[in-house]
C-alpha cells in the first residue's frame, strides 16, 4: 500500500504594516516533509512583515492544472480568503521530493480579483537548505527583496562552467617555469625524478657547451698567438715549434667549435623540450578508478 | 462611420489580444543564451517582461559547452509567468585503462574497449560498467564534476600479488 505523503500545510498572515501603501501577503506553506526552519526563516529574513499560522486548509490548490482555466479555478476561494484575512495576495508554496531533486511550484493570487498573478516552479538537485534557501528567493522575488548569499548559495550546487574553472596549477604553467629553468616545471608538478634529471641534464651539456666555447676561444687565441710569433721570428727551430703549436691550436679551435655548437644545440634543444615535457606530464585532473566488485566473489547480476 | 467601426474593432482586438498574453521571464544560469520559443528566438537571457500567450509552449535552450534544455510548459491565463532554468555544463573527460581485454559500457549507451578514449560527459553521475569476457566484472558510478582524467585500475587477487 503507497503510503500517503504527509503533508505539512503552514498557513501564515505576512502582513507589512510599517506603511498602509505596502502589500500585505498570506503565506500558504504546502510541503510533503516537514521543514522546522521555514516559518522561522520567513520571519528573520522578513522582518518587515507579521505571520500568523493556521492549519485549517489541508489540501488547497492541490489539482490546479487540472482545471480547464487554473488562473481563475480558485477566484471565489481567493476572494474570501482575501475578505478574511485583509490581505492583498496570497502566495501558495508547495514543495515536493522527487529522489534527490524537490520542485517548489509558487504561486500568487490577488484577492481583490482572485486570479492568478505570477506562477514560479523551480525543479532542482537538492542542496543544504536548499528548500528554505529556494523558499526565501521566491518570497523575497515576489516581495521585492533577494538577498545575494540566497542566489551564492544557489550557485553552489551548480556545476562550473569549463570555462570559468581556474587550476592553481596548470600544463601552462609548468612549461612557462620549465623553459624560465629546466626542471622547474616538473617540480611544480610533483615530479621530482624528472625534474632532476632534466635538471641535470640541462646543466651538464650547458656546462660542457661553455667549456667547449672556453676552450674553443682559448685556441682560436693561441692560434693567432702562435701564428704571430710563427711569422715574427726566422729561429728555425722556433719556426717549426710556432708552426706545430699553431696547427694543434687551429685543430683543437676546430674541435671545440664543433663541440660547442653540438652542446649548444643540444642544450637549446633540450631545454624547448624540457618545457613540452613539462606541458605533458604537467599537472591535470584525475582520479584513479580501482575495481569496486570483488573479483573473489561470484557475480551477482541476474 | 464605416471607418470609424473597423478602427474600433481593430483596437478591441489588439486590446483583447495584449491584455490576453501573460508576461514572461527568463532567467539561465550561464547569461547570455539563446532563447528559442516554439522555434523562434526570442533573444538572449535574462529576459524580462516578454510576451506568452495561454497554452502549451516549448522552449529550447542551447549554449555550446552545456547541454541544451527542451522544456515543454503550459502556462496559465496568469499576470507572469517566470522561468529559471539551470544549464549543466559539458565536460571533456579522458578514459585511460592498462589493464587488457577490458570493455566499458557508460550509462548502458556507449561501449568502448580502447585503452584510451575522450569523451564529453554531463556534469553529475554516469553508470560505469566493466565486462571482460563477456561477463560483468564491475559496476559503480562516477562523478563528473569537471574536465579530468580517469585511469580504471582492476583490483588484483591477494594470490597474484
Amino acid at each position: 500500500m503507497k503510503k500517503l505523503p504527509k503533508y505539512f500545510l503552514f498557513l501564515f498572515l505576512g502582513s507589512l504594516y510599517s506603511t498602509n501603501l505596502e502589500p500585505t501577503f498570506l503565506v500558504l506553506n504546502h510541503f510533503d516533509k516537514f521543514l522546522p526552519n521555514a516559518d522561522s526563516s520567513l520571519i528573520e529574513n522578513f522582518s518587515n512583515s507579521t505571520f500568523e499560522f493556521d492549519s485549517t486548509f489541508q489540501i488547497l490548490f492541490e489539482d490546479i492544472d487540472n482545471h480547464e482555466n487554473p488562473a481563475a479555478s480558485h477566484m471565489v476561494t481567493i476572494k474570501e480568503l482575501g475578505e478574511k484575512y485583509q490581505v492583498n495576495y496570497i502566495l501558495f508554496n508547495r514543495i515536493e521530493h522527487i529522489n534527490d531533486r524537490f520542485i517548489l511550484n509558487g504561486l500568487l493570487f490577488n484577492t481583490r480579483s482572485g486570479g492568478l498573478i505570477h506562477r514560479r516552479k523551480i525543479d532542482l538537485k537538492q542542496y543544504l537548505n536548499g528548500q528554505i534557501n529556494e523558499l526565501n528567493m521566491w518570497v523575497g522575488n515576489t516581495v521585492g527583496q533577494v538577498e545575494k548569499n540566497w542566489e551564492n548559495n544557489r550557485k553552489s550546487i551548480l556545476f562550473s562552467d569549463p570555462e570559468e574553472i581556474n587550476y592553481q596549477k596548470t600544463p601552462r604553467g609548468a612549461a612557462i617555469r620549465s623553459l624560465a629553468a629546466p626542471g622547474w616545471g616538473q617540480a611544480y608538478s610533483g615530479k621530482k625524478i624528472s625534474a632532476g634529471l632534466w635538471a641535470s641534464t640541462e646543466s651538464s651539456l650547458s656546462i660542457a657547451a661553455i667549456i667547449s666555447f672556453l676552450n674553443y676561444d682559448k685556441a682560436a687565441k693561441s692560434f693567432k698567438k702562435n701564428s704571430k710569433l710563427y711569422h715574427g721570428t726566422n729561429d728555425e727551430k722556433d719556426v717549426a715549434n710556432y708552426r706545430t703549436a699553431a696547427e694543434n691550436d687551429w685543430n683543437d679551435h676546430v674541435t671545440f667549435s664543433a663541440l660547442a655548437i653540438a652542446f649548444a644545440g643540444a642544450t637549446g634543444t633540450g631545454w624547448v623540450a624540457n618545457s613540452v615535457h613539462a606541458w605533458i606530464v604537467g599537472p591535470r585532473a584525475y582520479k584513479n578508478l580501482y575495481q569496486k566488485w570483488d573479483p573473489k566473489s561470484p557475480n551477482t547480476t541476474g | 462611420m464605416v471607418r470609424n467601426y473597423k478602427w474600433f474593432l481593430g483596437s478591441l482586438l489588439l486590446l483583447v489580444n495584449l491584455f490576453g498574453q501573460v508576461k514572461l521571464s527568463v532567467k539561465t544560469i550561464p547569461k547570455k543564451v539563446n532563447i528559442i520559443l516554439d522555434g523562434i528566438n526570442i533573444g538572449k537571457s535574462p529576459i524580462i517582461n516578454d510576451r506568452i500567450t495561454p497554452g502549451i509552449h516549448k522552449f529550447e535552450i542551447a549554449k555550446s559547452g552545456f547541454a541544451p534544455i527542451t522544456y515543454d510548459i503550459l502556462v496559465n491565463p496568469s499576470q507572469a509567468v517566470h522561468l529559471d532554468f539551470f544549464m549543466n555544463p559539458i565536460y571533456q573527460v579522458k578514459f585511460k585503462t592498462q589493464e587488457k581485454g577490458l570493455v566499458f559500457e557508460l550509462n548502458g549507451e556507449h561501449l568502448w574497449d580502447d585503452p584510451f578514449i575522450r569523451l564529453d560527459l554531463e556534469a553529475g553521475d554516469h553508470f560505469l560498467r566493466v565486462f571482460k569476457l563477456n561477463e560483468i566484472i564491475d559496476e559503480q558510478t562516477i562523478h563528473v564534476d569537471e574536465p579530468k582524467k580517469f585511469n580504471y585500475y582492476l583490483k588484483k587477487l591477494i594470490s597474484e600479488k
